[in-house]
């Protein structure tokens, strides 16, 4: 992509063509762009654009009664996808115009992973849930295949209507060159979303994600991510609570090895009074992994009573892992509980011994203690079947790390 | 037959030698008391004989039943059956009492190429050693040792020797921190696993634990060497006269 190719807006392109300049004048951005000073994306230039083919096949079911929504190659394969229930509606974005727009309208205008994906649309889900869908319902986006030479561009939109409940997981292993998955939820009035996402994507991929959430008034939010494959990855979430009364946790967990560089960047917008935050980090970085979490917390004038807390903890494995945590408040507020942390440590020579002594080897004794180190982030899982899912990836990224 | 043999034992911690030469051999059945003022060198005995990193053997040998343990790691010497209750027992944040207790038990079950246990036939083999010791459901239920009192450590310190049944026991101040009634059931709980196939080296500062865990022998390790060695009525004299006129005579 050459970022030269800027062509001045005129009045009756389309948002994906406006998307698609927004991106050509600016192009991927390098560290001089503070937002990516610690993960910057301009080695992504060199990664092609070319969209996959859905290889037909179904992934390997992971939650009983899940629904299970394929992405194959980067597009959406209907014919491997289950048929949505009742309540639950799929629409496919590339032709719904309306949708589009509206779309655009929410997106930060200059935000590449924004702008391109939006532009390319490689997949275009829309799916809207409705009053009379189950409480119970689980949906599961599955990304899979690709090759080194593909890259993906989904765009999904969840909908959710007042007081309805979702399960939502994403689980991304695929093998594209690039993933740059772009998802967008709105969370009307009292609806309550529990969330995972698995980033375990193939050791030759870069994967830059955005998620954007608005959350309307008394929402409850669990998110949790675990990011843990690819050899670049940047999982950015853009929280908006713009209700009065929105619960919100949302922690991730990162685990690195050889050279991957994982990136966690946040951005919480209290835009009105009485929401509260919540925000686990932990990091475990192996070999010459690096690490980033950047965390911004902006409270808004007249957000009295917001209580946002963020924590952020990194174990490093060896003398080469690096770990850089930035952590950001912008209060406009004076009646607020704010709080930030970060720390960055190493196993303890104390415990590893004390698990030695009665006779555990010491890949088995450094495993239980990176497991230990993880669990409290993993019980911010409310939901046992989503908690379940994620602990076995830790556990098993756990194991392998100490086996070498 | 000797199970535990030291031999002209010298260890050192970075630059400074601290252990000068030990010489000590305990037989299977025997209960064996080191005695010593601070500063002695007793818990860096118990260090070196477990294989914690940092205490470098600069000299002599340690036998474990007739095999060198010097190339062996703490794990290893663990499964050949060496036991070391902790002066401080580590707090462990997110490690499952359960799930430690089952990996150490399993790691030597592997080891002797027997069977693993699985959860349930497990969580009835430590029920039943925990109800002797004290150790209540809840305590097995909580993370290794976190918000455990003194006393509740040291018993948990006892189950883990009752459940992985070491041929040697090394007890670091076992009765460190406790109250008499603790002192009580943990020296029962030690008591109880005495056994003609099993050697101890109990390791103290005060005579008090050796009125209840009555030893075979006693030894006076002081300035990193042992000055003396004699009966039970050894520690009696100690606690008479203090370790001063003892280690000077020597």
């Amino acid at each position: 992509m050459s970022p030269n190719s800027a062509a001045p807006l005129i009045e009756n392109d389309t948002p994906r063509d406006a998307a698609a300049k927004r991106f050509a004048a600016v192009g991927w951005p390098g560290k001089s762009v503070e937002a990516f000073r610690f993960t910057p994306l301009d080695s992504l230039a060199d990664r092609q654009i070319l969209h996959g083919t859905a290889s037909g096949n179904r992934s390997t079911k992971i939650i009983d009664n899940a629904v299970h929504i394929q992405i194959s190659g980067g597009v959406y394969d209907a014919a491997s996808s289950d048929d949505m229930p009742a309540g639950i509606s799929l629409t496919t974005l590339q032709d719904d115009t309306e949708a589009q727009a509206a779309l655009f309208a929410d997106l930060p205008e200059t935000h590449p992973v924004a702008n391109l994906s939006f532009a390319q649309m490689s997949a275009g889900i829309q799916l809207s849930v409705s009053a009379d869908a189950a409480d119970d319902t689980t949906l599961v986006l599955d990304y899979a295949d690709g090759s080194e030479t593909s890259s993906a561009f989904p765009v999904i939109i969840v909908d959710m209507a007042p007081q309805t409940r979702l399960r939502l997981i994403e689980n991304h292993h695929s093998a594209h060159g690039l993933s740059a998955p772009l998802v967008h939820i709105r969370m009307a009035d009292k609806s309550e979303l529990h969330h995972v996402r698995l980033q375990d994507e193939a050791s030759h991929s870069d994967f830059v994600a955005l998620s954007q959430i608005q959350a309307g008034a008394n929402t409850k939010l669990n998110s949790f991510t675990v990011s843990k494959g690819a050899k670049l990855a940047r999982c950015e979430t853009h929280l908006h609570m713009l209700g009065e009364h929105a619960d919100m946790s949302l922690s991730h967990i990162y685990l690195g090895a050889d050279e991957q560089l994982l990136d966690i960047t946040t951005r919480l917008n209290h835009a009105v009074p009485n929401c509260q935050s919540n925000q686990l980090i932990r990091g475990v970085l192996d070999d010459k992994a690096r690490g980033v979490f950047q965390g911004m917390v902006r409270v808004a004038p007249d957000a009295q009573k917001t209580d946002g807390q963020q924590m952020s903890r990194a174990l490093l494995l060896s003398r080469d892992a690096e770990a850089d945590a930035k952590p950001e408040l912008e209060i406009y507020a004076d009646d607020v509980v704010c709080s930030h942390g970060a720390t960055v440590g190493e196993l303890d020579e104390t415990h590893l011994f004390y698990l030695m002594s009665r006779g555990i080897p010491e890949a088995e004794a450094r495993a239980l203690l990176i497991e230990a180190f993880l669990i409290d982030g993993l019980d911010q899982i409310e939901d046992p079947t989503l908690s379940e899912f994620l602990t076995d990836a830790v556990r098993s990224w756990a194991t392998d790390a100490t086996a070498s | 037959m000797a199970l535990l043999e030291i031999k002209d034992l010298r260890a050192s911690i970075g630059d400074t030698e601290i252990l000068h030469g030990i010489n000590l051999t305990i037989n299977s059945g025997e209960v064996h008391a080191i005695m010593g003022p601070n500063g002695s060198g007793k818990s860096t005995l118990s260090y070196v004989l477990s294989g914690r990193d940092g205490y470098e053997v600069t000299g002599g040998d340690i036998l474990l039943d007739g095999e060198s343990v010097l190339e062996m790691e703490a794990d290893e010497r663990a499964r050949a059956g060496l036991f070391l209750a902790f002066q401080y027992p580590v707090e462990l944040p997110g490690v499952s009492g359960m799930s430690f207790l089952r990996a150490a038990v399993n790691a030597r079950l592997r080891d002797a190429g027997e069977e693993e246990v699985d959860q349930l036939a497990f969580v009835k083999m430590v029920r039943a050693e925990a109800k002797a010791l004290g150790v209540s459901d809840e305590m097995l239920k909580r993370a290794v040792n976190v918000g455990f009192s003194g006393g509740e450590k040291k018993r948990y310190e006892i189950l883990q020797m009752a459940l992985l049944k070491p041929i040697m026991a090394v007890l670091d101040e076992t009765d460190s921190g406790l109250d008499v009634d603790a002192l009580k059931i943990v020296s029962e709980g030690v008591n109880a696993l005495r056994g003609p196939e099993r050697g101890m080296l109990v390791i103290t500062h005060y005579q008090r634990l050796l009125s209840h865990i009555v030893p075979d022998f006693v030894h006076i390790l002081a300035g990193g060497k042992i000055v003396k060695s004699g009966d039970k009525s050894l520690a009696l004299e100690v606690e008479e006269n203090g370790y001063a006129d003892i280690a000077n005579v020597a």
